[in-house]
């Protein structure tokens, strides 16, 4: 209630006015008939220790975003390459490694193989790549191999893809972590005792600052993924420029590198190194799971956006490639000495390039679980919304973010760092298996998609896919057979398993919502059934007299139960409510066991039980009385037995708990407020007409 | 010519109808006060006439008379700028904007009219656009819809 206002005289004999209250617009803003919108003051907490929350939830992950701001956080393409190519183009950092370590078990000459394997690869990443373009431009939701899967494949193998992906993105960010930290220990040995809470710190950190929203995650890591990419485009560029003009020089064998053990070279060899150095790919597809965080024309910016990713990629890995074979380099089993180090010590010597370019090989290493957890939410927000997975995934943080994804990928990726005690070599194996996994099935729904549309070039385009899908299938198996041993049957077991989780969330869902499905075309009938009160009192106080007065604005049946262990106290009781409140019935209910609850509740289903068959049964309230004190450490002091009756009351069947607080503040003032009546003159007010 | 630029004021008072003109209205002021950071003030009046009390609980149960001064806080917020509203009961609307303005010492009025013909013929200027012209102790600025906006 407001409080009256006088007119306010104008400035003419007679003219008066009167300024309105607007009580709403401090918390809503009227946004049409019967629609209103909150304001950040709505959502703001009411305690003071709510308010220090807020504070430092503010000053750690920014202040809150409205969902009108969605646009403005949406990502230009310069911010989203950073962003969702992290994985991917790191990948070119060590994916000529994983071609060399195997074509190496031949023989040295073997290793000009490798640029006939890179440019197999290349040929895949240009076939996936184009794959995923078309998959942003026909599925501008988002959501990647998951949605084409279960869009032309049936939802059976769209949860496939998606539950292999997401597999795959908890190891990114649990294998990335453990790598960039495996190569900090080279350069400080120190570190190696506590490589787990490292890692852990580390994965917190950027939890943390892809919790402040995508778009101030995309600036913070836009700088090294940038410098990386110039400085290996230089490097290769120049390496090039070498190559050509005769300047580059075979370099001497560097120290710990692998032995040639004599092998034949075969199909199986090179399918090996294909397979190895397939690893090039991962990451390529999250760009599709997240084209709706892109600014406007979200579709055709997130397929530039791919196409750039794939360029920078194809073109470092290549490059890299070719001159580390001009070049001679060596695949080795120490930390550091990789293909692109050796490539950059070649052609820049030991210059600063040298060292930023290892830094920023380092700094991308890291950052590429950074991709993960962009791409890892997003999925889980849409199997959410399609009811696989729980609702909590969908909704948005203060920040726009899908911080239940975010914090629960970040959970997880932590507890494979301690279960592996961040091993690189323990978990590489779990890694890479997923990602074929949905490669192989989003190319297959895309040869499905292209014969369904029959549009234009249809017939070359599923031809395409369908090539794609046989190589990425083919890669799969191999993958999966050579890692098999070594780890990568966790993931396969594991894939099943999530499968299962989403199809009995998914159930579950169902299931409720069968349940809580009303007709459509009727209007709902008014009720008949009769409603019942019992409200359970400890003694004759205000708290219980507001509770009858709840009661009683409900029905006419009350009736209050003691249950008591003491039979002198039950009898002052009876007295003092036979004085106070004549009008209801109590019901004293000895309890020589001094139970409290358990008595209550047998005492309802009496009441159950008793109630005649042919009548539909009554709905129960139970309305307890509870005091609220003014300070949390105070209310511990009160109110527990009323917890424990409301906690067991939950789902009892035609059963409604209603709590009625008497605050500590009300009764002080109702207490100075009223004169001193006589004992047992306790007049019941309406306390809650006041309200 | 002259160098073009927008006239300096510390406090404006826009008086809002509620209808399409509003929206127009409340940007261009916002813009205008935006490089000198004046204070702008939207005020809506809802008119009684004298079967009822001024006191009547009229506009505060009005839903549609809050929107008016919503939409125009809503419009504030987009442009990331302040706007401070009032709603008023009076007899009179023009009375109680000018009345309005010259009790928050405001040092400009600005009004919007749309473009109105009655029954096909006159341009009608209406009542409280004359009224402000005449007795306001700032300036005003009357913001005209163009022609081909004229509401149906």
């Amino acid at each position: 209630m407001t409080a009256p206002r006088s007119p306010l005289h104008g400035r003419k004999l007679g003219d008066r006015r009167m300024v309105v209250d607007r009580p709403h617009s401090a918390y809503f803003r009227y946004a049409g008939p019967g629609v209103m919108v909150a304001k950040a003051a709505a959502s703001a907490p009411r305690t003071a220790l709510g308010r220090r929350i807020a504070r430092v939830r503010s000053f750690v992950f920014g202040k809150p975003l409205t969902n009108a701001q969605d646009i403005e956080e949406r990502l230009s393409k310069k911010l989203a390459l950073p962003i969702f190519s992290s994985d991917a183009i790191s990948s070119s950092a060590y994916a000529t490694d994983e071609i060399l370590k195997v074509l190496v078990l031949a023989s040295v000459i073997a290793l000009s193989w490798s640029i006939w394997v890179a440019a197999a690869i290349a040929l895949m990443l240009t076939i996936v790549a184009f794959s995923y373009r078309q998959v942003c431009r026909a599925y501008p939701s988002g959501g990647g191999a998951y949605v084409v899967a279960r869009e032309n494949l049936g939802a059976r193998f769209g949860l496939i893809a998606a539950a292999a992906l997401m597999v795959d993105y908890v190891m990114t960010v649990a294998v990335s972590s453990a790598s960039a930290l495996a190569n900090l220990g080279t350069a400080f040995p120190a570190i190696d005792t506590s490589k787990v809470l490292l890692g852990a710190i580390v994965i917190v950190a950027v939890t943390a600052a892809n919790l402040r929203g995508i778009r101030e995650s995309g600036n913070i890591f836009a700088v090294p993924t940038y410098m990386f990419v110039g400085l290996a485009l230089l490097v290769v560029g120049w390496g090039i420029v070498n190559v050509i003009t005769g300047s580059a020089h075979e370099l001497p064998a560097p120290d710990h590198v692998i032995s040639s053990e004599g092998q034949v070279v075969t199909i199986f060899l090179l399918l090996k190194a294909f397979a190895g150095g397939s690893v090039a790919l991962t990451g390529v597809e999250a760009i599709a799971n997240g084209v709706p965080a892109f600014k406007p024309p979200e579709a055709k910016n997130a397929a530039n956006t791919l196409i750039m990713m794939a360029l920078l990629l194809g073109v470092i890995f290549i490059g890299l490639t070719f001159v580390g074979l001009h070049y001679g380099v060596r695949a080795t089993d120490a930390q550091g000495a990789t293909v692109l180090g050796q490539v950059g010590q070649a052609v820049f010597g030991n210059t600063i390039l040298f060292y930023l370019l290892q830094i920023s090989a380092a700094l991308i290493l890291f950052l590429a679980c950074n991709t993960s957890f962009n791409a890892f939410p997003r999925l889980a927000a849409i199997l959410a919304k399609d009811g696989y997975m729980p609702r909590q995934f969908a909704f948005r943080g203060d920040r726009l973010a899908f911080s239940w994804g975010i914090v629960v990928l970040a959970a997880v990726a932590i507890g494979m760092l301690f279960i592996f005690k961040a091993d690189t070599h323990a978990l590489i194996p779990l890694y890479s298996v997923g990602v074929f996994i949905c490669f192989t099935l989003s190319q297959t729904g895309m040869v499905i998609h292209w014969r369904k549309e029959r549009s234009s070039g249809w017939a070359w385009r599923s031809l395409v896919n369908g090539f794609g899908a046989i190589l990425t299938g083919v890669v799969f198996i191999v993958v999966a057979t050579e890692k098999f041993a070594d780890g990568a049957w966790m993931v396969l077991l594991f894939i099943p398993l999530l499968i299962l989780m989403m199809l009995f969330v998914s159930h579950q869902y169902v299931a409720s919502a069968r349940q809580l499905e009303m007709p459509t075309s009727a209007a709902v009938p008014q009720p008949h059934r009769h409603n019942r009160a019992i409200v359970p009192i400890s003694e004759v106080n205000r708290a219980v007299v507001q509770a009858l007065n709840v009661a009683r604005s409900i029905t006419t049946d009350i009736r209050a139960v003691y249950i008591s262990d003491d039979p002198q106290k039950s009898d002052d009781v009876r007295q003092r409510w036979a004085q106070a409140v004549p009008d209801v019935p109590l019901v004293l209910v000895e309890s020589p066991y001094r139970a409290l609850v358990a008595p209550f509740i047998a005492y309802l289903d009496v009441l159950d039980r008793t109630w005649p068959d042919e009548k539909e049964a009554p709905i129960t309230f139970v309305i307890i009385p509870e005091y609220v004190a003014r300070s949390w450490w105070e209310r511990m002091l009160y109110n527990q037995a009323s917890k424990r009756l409301r906690a067991t009351l939950l789902g009892r069947s035609h059963t409604v708990v209603i709590s009625v607080p008497y605050r500590r503040d009300d009764a002080s003032a109702r207490v100075a407020a009223e004169e001193i009546r006589p004992a047992g003159t306790l007049v019941a007010t309406d306390d809650s007409r006041d309200r | 010519m002259p160098e073009a630029s927008n006239p300096a004021f510390r406090r404006a008072v826009i008086a809002l109808s509620g209808g399409p003109s509003d929206a127009a209205i409340v940007r261009l002021a916002l813009e205008v006060a935006r490089p000198n950071r004046a204070e702008l003030i939207a005020v809506h009046v809802v008119e009684l006439d004298w079967t009822q009390p001024l006191d009547a609980d009229v506009a505060e149960r009005s839903e549609e008379a809050q929107q008016v001064l919503d939409a125009a806080e809503g419009i504030a917020d987009q442009l990331h700028c302040k706007i401070e509203s009032v709603l008023v009961q009076a007899r009179d609307v023009g009375a109680a904007i000018v009345d309005e303005a010259a009790a928050r010492r405001a040092d400009l009025l600005i009004l919007g009219l749309s473009y109105r013909t009655r029954f096909g013929g006159d341009f009608a200027i209406g009542r409280t656009v004359p009224y402000a012209l005449q007795n306001a102790p700032c300036a005003v600025w009357v913001v005209r819809q163009p022609k081909g906006e004229e509401p149906q």
